[in-house]
């Protein structure tokens, strides 16, 4: 409503060339929070396994469920969590086999734990076990 | 004077006391009427559209197009009122889209469509399955999105919810569609085990055939008893998961089989098929989430002719009601599109504008007029409105942009009629050469005819624009219509209600009482000092002629030099845009999520950006732009579209136009990374096309179009201001084709239907009924399928079997029931996916679109530019290839492309504008010819019309406009306008001289008594319009009504007078 009152007084003022707009804008408020890092035991590196066919593997531990939806955890180059849906595919030991939402060579977190969310940046607390099944 | 027209209706009116009655009457009707008229947006549009879905299963695109969708077409081009026909056919379907004329009436269109439908049914090949048809209508999209999402539940939770709420909401009057989008559904899922099934051997098509038996109920009739009827009735409907799994499916040795003996029996959520999810963005109220959420949309649609605001406004308050019992705590309702609130703002807005200029309006009239002057033309405005308001309910209009900017357009020349009539009253009340109530009517008979005349000049300059053909139609007929009207009404108040105003407010007593002299106003010697060197010296008259020459060639010369650019609309300043996201064909489910989730997190960081979601596998709630290029069918694996919600308007100092051109590069950075295709779609300020900038490539065989376009694809790319460049071919996607090895199936004794119908229930499943419970409100399917562990690869099949029908010949004895692994019956052949066929008016098209954006914001300019390079371009053949603007290619033997988008409805538009204002011209002359009887005076009178350009033009150019069609249409009111003036400046030059005064002396003094009510008619269109100035659609309308209206008045002045002294001196008496 503002505005309008700005407008209207710019108007009366017979303002032939202007158009006066805008308010004071709202600055972001929720960005990147920025916590602190959380510790995982384990990042697991996506490896390509050959089953009669490549296949890609993905620990069991670290998926999770939200009803149907099953997901895991990335880590990005900058170590940030981003949650990713996948679809899996057959259990071979521990692993499952991923069909599809996850590359090759991506850095998952190992095991997933609920206090884990997008965003936060992880560190490894534990050596790194290499998921390359070779 | 004898007494005209105008004399007796305000001889009648002037002491009547009925005026003020009627006075009244109107105003109450006009505000009743505003309450009552219903608000939207957009004006109501009708689209007629009509899908036409025919499946052809198992048919490649090539025979669909053949056996299908040619015929079809070509049928349907017969029936009358068709303009255009598209199809596209696909594997296993052909999607035909008949376009009629616009106008066309909806219903009696689909009656046609189906008659001639189902008289060529007959015709169509076997196999055809019966067509679904689908009436595309703007009633279609939801005024209202309500987004269920929860940091607890899941899709399957959220669905249920929704679909409780929705069910609640149908109960509201004049609700619509209510549709949900995303989420998953209950379903009974029979999962099979291979291993299972080739020990009890049992088939998946006998499973599926034994649940459908079973699932059965029905009455067998009924006998008699003791004078009773006793109904018999057998079977039963499966009610649930447990009876699901015990049915029958076999016998193994002596014993049944079960159904859970050989798969398991799950009763829950339908497998994964899109994923939707809502977040929070930078811009978002304080303590909101910062995750992003699982989320499921509510979408309402409103009844035709409905109120979307108070249907809006309803179904919030049903929905805060059920918050206490249908929606669980953890379960939040966002509202992320409201556009029953979005139309009351505009609304309102609106109204609050045309206020501001009425009330502008009458301030200029008040420095002119005094107080009581400008309280008369005050007056008077409500009351036309009024009746217009009311013209608009009785004509079934809703209060939308378009009528209301109708008014806003028209508010500058409504008043007009009333400042003539009010300044030549109060003129003679001021000469005090008669009694009060003769000077009055003396003063109306002066004026009344030529304001009529005026009157029906701004009319008739207007009212060709009803002409406007194509989708721009119906955007644009209020304006004329409205206007008409309006102008109409003004005419009627300035002559019964402005008199009796007048008579009554204005006062004789003030000014000098010495005899009126007009030799003494300022005016006079204003004018004298200026016209008599170029009355009297013809070198100067031709020196003055010679400038204003220059100035309107130089004007002119703007537009070729690209100072000012033609564009069809600007983009209107929204709250929201959307993204689509189209991978490659082929992409998994999951991976065009991660994409689009990528996307939405760089989104999210955009500061303008309040909230987002995004719908992976289904598509987005449809704007009236997805309407009409068919986003509703967005529906596949490699589809993503993310819905963007922007603080609303008046928190953000950036338009959404740039915001959307400020994101371009970050989205697309995004997508390209992922080989993804990535559009900024912002909703468009008019008709909705294809695309901005489309590009259709004809030619004899499809493999030469594509060449071709994959050429005319890089020039989009490569040539600035181009964005948001794509095709319509699919990329290459991998089929692995299984041919049924036939001699070796009839030797096994199974059929190729068999065949194909268990591959189909194994990979994508099949629904073999319902689940007949009565407290789902969403049907339960039954599916049987293969668990996604066991389908993963060509390997998996080898576990499949087929049951034989039985087979015996001489040598081999073969029993029925024998299991028949499917990998010894096909073969696989690997291929590419045949690519789709689009046709366009019984031609193979391709398509290549593209936005624009940037460097030039007008596709015409980009259309030029880009013209060369494709005339360059090599195909065989050796012939180049030069793209046509208007009409379609001749032949189909050579390449050739057409440029379509929104060049096509600019083109129209124009077109039509262009036409209307030569017929406007035409009327223009005829009437002036009528009321003068001369064929010269007319023709002075027009040369007012060019120069409005002098000012309009340079107009757009300070303001870095675009010269839209909004502009064209300022221009074209501004030519009755001007005409208005130069007839009211000669009427009374001729008055003068008929009164005996010398041509000179008249031509001085006509310029100089009209310069007041000139200015002042004038001014009120210029000052009435500077409220449009804001708004980016119609600030084309504004600019020409203001700097034209300025330029040409200042000229008309001078420029006419003199040129009638040049005209008229030979037959004038010296």
């Amino acid at each position: 409503m503002r505005m309008d009152i700005k407008k209207k007084l710019l108007l009366v003022a017979i303002p032939l060339l202007v158009a006066g707009c805008g308010n004071q804008e709202q600055g972001p408020k929720i960005s990147q929070s920025q916590e602190p890092p959380v510790a995982v035991e384990s990042i697991a590196v996506l490896a390509v396994k050959d089953d009669g066919g490549e296949v890609l593997l993905v620990p069991a531990k670290a998926i999770f469920h939200k009803g149907e939806l099953s997901g895991v955890f990335v880590v990005g180059a900058d170590n940030r969590l981003t949650v990713r849906w996948i679809s899996t595919g057959r259990s071979m030991n521990n692993d499952f086999v991923v069909l599809s939402g996850l590359d090759k060579e991506e850095r998952v977190v190992g095991s997933y734990s609920p206090a884990l969310h997008e965003g936060v940046t992880v560190i490894k607390s534990v050596t790194a076990e290499d998921q390359t099944n070779e | 004077m004898n007494d005209g027209i105008a004399g007796k209706l305000a001889k009648q009116f002037i002491n009547s006391k009925i005026t003020p009655l009627l006075m009244v009457a109107s105003l109450l009707v006009g505000i009743m009427a505003t309450f009552m008229t219903p608000r939207e947006e957009e004006p109501q549009i009708v689209v007629p559209m009509v899908d036409l879905y025919i499946p052809y299963p198992g048919a490649t695109p090539g025979e669909v197009e053949l056996r299908v969708a040619k015929p079809v077409e070509r049928t349907l081009t017969e029936i009358p009122g068709v303009d255009y026909v598209y199809s596209t056919s696909m594997p296993d379907f052909a999607v035909v889209t008949v376009r009629y004329k616009v106008g066309e009436d909806a219903e009696k269109s689909m009656v046609k469509l189906w008659s001639t439908l189902m008289k060529n049914m007959d015709k169509m090949p076997s196999g055809v399955q019966f067509p679904l048809m689908k009436k595309v209508s703007i009633d279609d999209v939801p005024v209202l999105n309500l987004t269920f999402w929860s940091k607890t539940k899941d899709p399957f939770e959220l669905r249920k919810t929704a679909v409780e709420v929705a069910d609640e909401l149908k109960k509201i009057k004049n609700i619509g569609d209510v549709e949900i989008k995303g989420g998953l559904k209950r379903q009974v899922k029979i999962v099979l085990n291979k291993e299972k099934l080739q020990q009890y051997n049992v088939s998946p098509l006998q499973i599926a055939r034994q649940v459908q038996v079973a699932n059965s109920q029905m009455t067998a009739g009924d006998f008699k008893q003791t004078n009773q009827e006793i109904i018999v009735r057998s079977g039963r409907f499966l009610e649930n998961a447990s009876d699901v799994g015990n049915i029958v499916v076999g016998i193994y040795g002596a014993s049944p089989v079960y159904l859970r003996d050989v798969a398991s029996v799950v009763d829950g959520p339908e497998e994964v098929n899109n994923y939707n999810f809502f977040g929070w963005a930078a811009a978002a109220p304080n303590g909101s989430a910062t995750g992003e959420y699982p989320a499921v949309t509510l979408t309402v649609a409103k009844r035709q002719g409905s109120d979307a605001s108070k249907l809006a406004d309803k179904v919030l308050a049903r929905v805060d009601g059920l918050k206490k019992s249908s929606i669980p705590a953890g379960v939040t309702v966002s509202e992320t599109r409201n556009y029953g609130a979005t139309a009351t703002d505009k609304v309102t807005t609106l109204l609050e504008h045309l206020l501001m200029a009425v009330v502008a309006v009458t301030i200029v009239v008040g420095f002119f007029l005094g107080w009581r002057g400008a309280l008369v033309v005050l007056a008077s405005v409500p009351i036309t409105f009024a009746l217009t308001l009311l013209i608009y309910y009785l004509l079934d209009y809703s209060l939308n942009r378009v009528t209301l900017f109708a008014l806003i357009f028209v508010t500058g020349i409504v008043v007009d009629d009333s400042i003539i009539i009010a300044e030549n009253i109060h003129r003679h009340f001021a000469m005090k050469r008669q009694p009060k109530l003769q000077a009055a009517i003396t003063a109306i008979n002066e004026v009344g005819n030529p304001t009529i005349l005026a009157t029906f000049t701004v009319i008739a300059a207007v009212l060709p624009m009803v002409f406007v053909s194509g989708l721009m139609g119906p955007y644009m007929s209020p304006m004329p219509i409205g206007a008409s009207l309006a102008m109409i009404f003004s005419l009627l108040v300035a002559l019964i209600a402005t008199p009796w105003l007048s008579f009554r407010l204005l006062k004789t007593e003030e000014g000098h009482h010495e005899e009126y002299d007009i030799t003494k106003t300022g005016y006079y010697k204003l004018f004298n000092t200026i016209l008599t060197p170029f009355i009297e010296s013809s070198f100067k008259r031709w020196l003055a002629f010679g400038v204003v020459g220059l100035m309107l060639v130089g004007a002119i010369a703007l537009v070729p030099l690209k100072a000012v650019q033609m564009k069809m609309l600007p983009f209107d300043n929204k709250n929201e845009f959307q993204v689509i996201v189209d991978m490659p064909e082929g992409t998994a489910l999951e991976q065009t999520a991660r994409v689009t989730k990528e996307i939405s997190a760089y989104l999210k960081t955009v500061p303008e950006v309040r909230s987002y979601q995004y719908y992976v596998g289904t598509n987005a709630p449809i704007n009236f732009n997805g309407l009409v290029r068919h986003y509703y069918l967005r529906q596949a694996k490699n589809m993503g579209d993310i819905q963007v919600n922007l603080v609303p308007k008046d928190e953000r100092k950036a338009q959404s136009h740039d915001i959307a051109k400020k994101v371009r590069a970050g989205v697309q950075q995004i997508a390209m990374r992922y080989n993804a295709n990535a559009k900024i779609v912002e909703i468009p300020p008019g008709p909705p096309v294809m695309s901005t900038l489309v590009a259709e490539i004809y030619g004899p065989s499809q493999e030469q179009q594509i060449a071709l376009a994959k050429q005319v694809k890089k020039v989009f790319e490569e040539t600035p201001g181009v964005v948001d460049v794509d095709w319509m071919v699919e990329s290459d996607q991998k089929v692995f084709n299984l041919v049924v090895n036939k001699e070796r199936a009839a030797f096994r004794g199974v059929t190729a239907e068999q065949i194909a119908q268990t591959l189909r229930m194994s990979l994508a499943g099949m629904d073999v009924g319902v689940l007949h419970t009565d407290k789902e409100l969403e049907p339960v399917t039954i599916q049987v399928r293969l668990p996604q562990s066991d389908r993963t690869s060509l390997q998996d099949l080898s576990g499949i079997f087929v049951q034989s029908q039985g087979m015996g010949t001489l040598t081999t004895r073969l029993r029925a029931g024998e299991m028949i692994p499917l990998s010894e019956l096909v073969k696989v052949e690997e291929k590419i996916q045949d690519k789709s066929i689009y046709r366009k008016d019984l031609r193979r098209v391709v398509y290549v679109t593209a936005d624009v954006a940037g460097a030039t914001e007008s596709p015409v300019y980009a259309m030029l530019d880009m013209d060369k390079k494709i005339e360059k371009l090599k195909v065989p053949g050796g012939y180049s290839v030069s793209p046509l603007y208007t009409a379609n290619p001749t032949s189909e033997d050579k390449l050739s492309m057409k440029w379509d988008g929104e060049w096509q409805i600019t083109f129209e538009v124009f077109r039509d504008l262009g036409t209307a204002f030569a017929v406007v011209l035409v009327i223009i002359y005829l009437l002036i010819i009528g009321w003068f009887q001369s064929f010269k005076t007319p023709l002075i009178m027009m040369i007012a019309i060019p120069l409005s350009l002098v000012g309009i033009i340079p107009g757009h150019m300070l303001h870095g406009a675009f010269f839209t069609a909004t502009s064209m249409i300022g221009m074209i009111a501004l030519a009755g306008i001007m005409v208005r003036n130069s007839v009211l400046l000669i009427d009374f030059i001729q008055i003068r001289r008929a009164e005996g005064a010398g041509l000179k002396q008249a031509v001085i003094e006509s310029a100089a008594v009209r310069t007041r009510p000139i200015i002042l008619t004038s001014g009120a269109v210029v000052i009435g319009s500077i409220v449009m100035l804001f708004d980016p659609i119609f600030q084309g309308l504004a600019i020409s009504l203001i700097w034209g209206g300025v330029l040409s008045t200042i000229l008309t002045l001078v420029v006419v007078p003199i040129v009638y002294y040049m005209v008229e001196k030979k037959s004038a008496k010296p």
